[in-house]
């Protein structure tokens, strides 16, 4: 036999195990303590453990191993997930709150590190993280124009699973002046 | 009289400054058309904005009355069947319930009389929560004399009733706000459709104006051509008329040409003819201007004198042939031969001498016959005869 299609033969069969374990890999289900027991964890590696997850809605914020082990939730579970992990590797986070103007709610997770927030929408695109102005109106403005929609307000809130109660702390008015936005001080002070 | 027609460069140029100038005006109604249209769609956007508020205010009021419903009827239902699930639902209603006060709290803070409704909705809210959170801390504290007391001192529906008439006329102001802004879209709507369709019509017409400005250009310069094929067909007619007569004229020169040829020769014959005629003559010819000066002689006079003919010419006629006087008359005072022209009469036959080269005379006979020129004497003819039996 020509040794050149041997090597070629092999050279196959390894891609397809790798694939297969790849692909075993991704579909094993993880747990939030696998999440946080991971050292090298980044805004990117997070999102992409989500690609295979359904969409369903829950009128609560699903318990986290819940929402793992059945690998089924929402933009709400993901977001905040999303800081409630990130958050313990050091990421400055924000969980905002978008309400568009159909009357349904949108979340997202913004990471000030990578000036973009982390979007159950795009979990099954090589782009999972969205770009994004520091602004809650900013990022307002680009979640609700992933729907092809307006937005009416938005607002930051935090989320403890063990209180599991949400607390909304600033809240933005789309018809209000930008300049009176609750953070457009905080943003300009810091800019 | 036909006026002049313009010149094409000028007639070109201000047409081409009119068209461009009607072109800036279109483009200059475009721009406008498309500034107001932006800033009209920029308000309708905005609008749209907040009739999406008032939508959003309404939404956010009624879940407000709905999570303080369900919250109300979870935990009344935990108290009477103790069923955890019920406690867990009714905590997870009151917590929506601050949400959503929270979200209209925002957005009504710029509408005062909203905002003060909201607040009253707040505060309601929060007693029927309160009251909840007695009821719940009743139950599971597990006094059931306490739970009844409460529940007897409960407003119950009378309490929820107040909520939703506050809520009513929440949504009853943000309504006829709704009415005020959809009516103000509609009319940003209309401007900007009667914006786009003015800007329309009235660009229509000023492309119209710049078609009839083409069109009378064309109109103007099919004139000025047919003006000018006029006159070029008026100069070609000229310069046929002018080219035949010079024609003509050319023809007539011709033959007056060759006639003139024609009598050139015969007259050179003739006076070759007249000039053998004379040099045949065997007497001696002179030819004399009136001054008496010798201006042309015949062979004869070259035979006998010697001199060449270039001698004499010019030269007076005395220096070859004078009158000799008679024997006994006195001499005269005048001249006779030049006394013959002045007088134009002939003088016949007198005794003459003519002397030679070398100085000798030769007797003669001398006649002058005067030349006439219509009537006037201009020369004579002198002939010398050196022969014959009267010498």
């Amino acid at each position: 036999m020509n040794p050149w299609g041997q090597r070629l033969r092999w050279a196959g069969l390894g891609a397809i195990c790798a694939g297969l374990a790849f692909t075993v890999a991704g579909l094993r289900a993880f747990t939030l303590s696998d999440l946080l027991g991971d050292s090298r964890m980044t805004p990117k590696s997070f999102a992409g453990r989500f690609w295979d997850f359904d969409y369903q809605v829950f009128p609560y914020v699903q318990d986290p191993d819940v929402f793992l082990k059945t690998k089924t939730g929402n933009c709400q579970d993901y977001a905040i997930m999303a800081d409630y992990v990130l958050k313990r590797k050091t990421y400055q986070t924000r969980l905002i709150h978008v309400v568009l103007a159909c009357g349904s709610a949108h979340d997202v997770c913004y990471v000030d590190q990578v000036k973009g927030y982390l979007d159950f929408n795009n979990r099954v695109y090589a782009r999972t993280i969205q770009r994004s102005g520091r602004t809650i109106r900013e990022i307002a403005d680009r979640a609700a124009a992933s729907f092809d929609q307006d937005w009416t307000t938005a607002s930051v809130y935090t989320y403890d699973y063990t209180e599991d109660f949400k607390h909304l702390t600033l809240t933005v008015v789309k018809t209000d002046p930008p300049s009176e936005d609750p953070d457009a001080a905080t943003e300009f002070a810091s800019r | 009289m036909k006026a002049p027609a313009p010149s094409t460069d000028v007639m070109r140029d201000r047409t081409v400054r009119r068209i461009l100038a009607f072109f800036a005006v279109i483009s200059a109604v475009l721009v406008a058309i498309a500034v107001v249209s932006v800033r009209n769609i920029q308000r309708s956007a905005a609008s749209s904005d907040w009739v999406n508020h008032t939508h959003a205010v309404i939404l956010e009021v009624n879940d407000v009355l709905s999570a303080v419903r369900v919250g109300d009827a979870a935990v009344l239902t935990y108290v009477v069947t103790g069923d955890p699930q019920s406690r867990v639902a009714g905590r997870e209603a009151f917590s929506d319930v601050d949400e959503h006060l929270a979200a209209a709290k925002a957005l009504t803070r710029n509408e005062p009389a909203q905002h003060e409704e909201v607040a009253r909705l707040d505060t309601l809210a929060a007693k029927r929560i309160e009251f909840s959170g007695e009821l719940l801390a009743a139950r599971q504290s597990g006094q059931p004399d306490a739970v009844r007391v409460l529940l007897a001192s409960d407003a119950g529906e009378e309490a929820l009733a107040d909520l939703q008439r506050t809520a009513e006329n929440l949504t009853n102001e943000e309504m006829n706000l709704l009415a005020d802004r959809d009516r103000t879209s509609f009319l940003q709507a209309q401007m900007t459709r009667w914006t786009v369709w003015s800007g329309v019509v009235v660009n229509l017409i000023l492309l119209g104006g710049v078609v009839w400005l083409i069109s009378d250009d064309i109109a103007a310069r099919r004139r000025a051509a047919a003006v000018l094929q006029e006159a070029n067909d008026v100069l070609e007619a000229r310069v046929r008329e002018r080219t035949a007569s010079l024609t003509a004229a050319n023809q007539q020169l011709v033959i007056e040409n060759l006639e003139r040829s024609w009598l050139g020769q015969s007259q050179e014959h003739q006076i070759r003819y007249n000039q053998l005629i004379i040099d045949s003559i065997s007497d001696l010819v002179f030819v004399l201007t009136k001054a008496l000066n010798i201006s042309r002689i015949n062979p004869a006079v070259v035979h006998l004198t010697g001199f060449e003919s270039q001698d004499l010419i010019h030269q007076p006629l005395s220096r070859v042939a004078r009158l000799l006087a008679e024997p006994r008359a006195a001499a005269p005072l005048v001249n006779p031969i030049a006394r013959a022209l002045v007088e134009g009469r002939d003088l016949r036959d007198q005794p003459a001498e003519v002397e030679d080269r070398n100085g000798k005379a030769t007797p003669a006979r001398l006649s002058v016959y005067p030349l006439r020129d219509r009537d006037k004497v201009v020369g004579g003819v002198v002939i010398l005869r050196t022969g014959g039996p009267n010498l």
